[in-house]
């Protein structure tokens, strides 16, 4: 009895990594989720992506989080993983996994590029969890973003309701474009340089 | 429009919302907790309706799902997408945050 179940706990797993795969996870977010050897993981991985994974450290630091464009994206995908937290009864990781496919599918529909990897996001997840990041209300438009722990909330503004000076400056493909004009209408205060 | 006409516009809305809303939920049960906002129980009640209940429900006089965007914040940045083009995406994605932000509270 004890082996059928076994069996399908690992049809389960290995459904979960594939799917983590396909949304481009890297291999230490499987080795963690999952409890499938190193070897098999090397195998399914080289076998769906078709291709080796990628090598090298994760992203460790929370300060990518804090900048202005992937803050945003983070957010989003945080205020639909909370979601799900709170209205469904989920495994951790498929409620990363389902929030992820609905921030993606989000994104696009703005004609945005998924800033945030899977593997960001699942990172993100447990640097939540560790207390290391938490979300903290705007005080001008209510929404909750990813934040320091112990950010004072009285006085918190987030990056939306106060672009900083340099931002939407980009040039890249599917980045969020600002127009300067637009953002000194509204917020009238924010004396930000306008030269183009 | 006639009493008529409402009547049977709203039944048609009423029931394209049920059969997505059913769909939904049978394709992915928590996704559709987010995407429609209902709670755990109703997604339950309308995943097991059958169509002659679904015809059944449909037949009111008043619509069956509700407006979600029912502050000021977010319905500005929902319609004043018109002024600057460019920042198109970015009141759309804040008003997102906001929205998944807020439905979390409510549930």
């Amino acid at each position: 009895m004890a082996r059928n179940k076994s069996i399908l706990t690992e049809a389960k797993q290995i459904e979960r990594a594939v799917t983590l795969i396909n949304l481009g996870a890297r291999l230490q977010v499987l080795e963690s989720e999952t409890d499938l050897s190193y070897e098999r993981l090397l195998r399914l991985y080289k076998e769906v992506a078709g291709k080796s994974p990628s090598k090298g450290q994760l992203p460790f630091s929370t300060d990518w989080f804090m900048t202005w464009q992937p803050n945003i994206h983070s957010s989003l995908f945080l205020n639909i993983h909370e979601y799900l937290n709170k209205s469904a009864a989920l495994d951790e990781i498929d409620n990363v996994i389902k929030a992820y496919q609905l921030y993606t599918e989000q994104i696009s529909t703005y004609g945005l590029e998924p800033l945030l990897s899977v593997t960001r996001a699942w990172r993100l997840v447990k640097f939540v969890d560790n207390g290391m990041l938490t979300m903290t209300a705007c005080s001008k438009c209510g929404g909750h973003y990813v934040t320091h722990p112990h950010e004072i909330a009285r006085h918190f503004i987030c990056g939306l309701c106060n672009p900083p000076a340099r931002a939407g400056k980009g040039k890249l493909a599917g980045s969020l474009q600002l127009s300067r004009r637009d953002c000194d209408q509204t917020h009238t205060d924010h004396a930000a340089p306008t030269a183009h | 429009m006639s009493p008529e006409q409402i009547l049977a516009e709203i039944r048609e809305a009423n029931l394209s919302y049920l059969m997505l809303a059913q769909s939904l939920i049978r394709t992915d049960r928590e996704q559709a907790l987010y995407r429609l906002g209902v709670s755990e129980e109703t997604a339950a009640l309308i995943g097991t309706l059958t169509p002659a209940q679904m015809m059944k429900i449909a037949g009111g006089s008043t619509l069956l799902c509700r407006f979600r965007m029912d502050d000021d914040i977010v319905w500005n940045l929902l319609t004043s997408h018109g002024k600057g083009a460019a920042n198109d995406g970015l009141s759309r994605l804040h008003a997102s945050i906001l929205l998944a932000g807020r439905h979390s509270e409510a549930a």
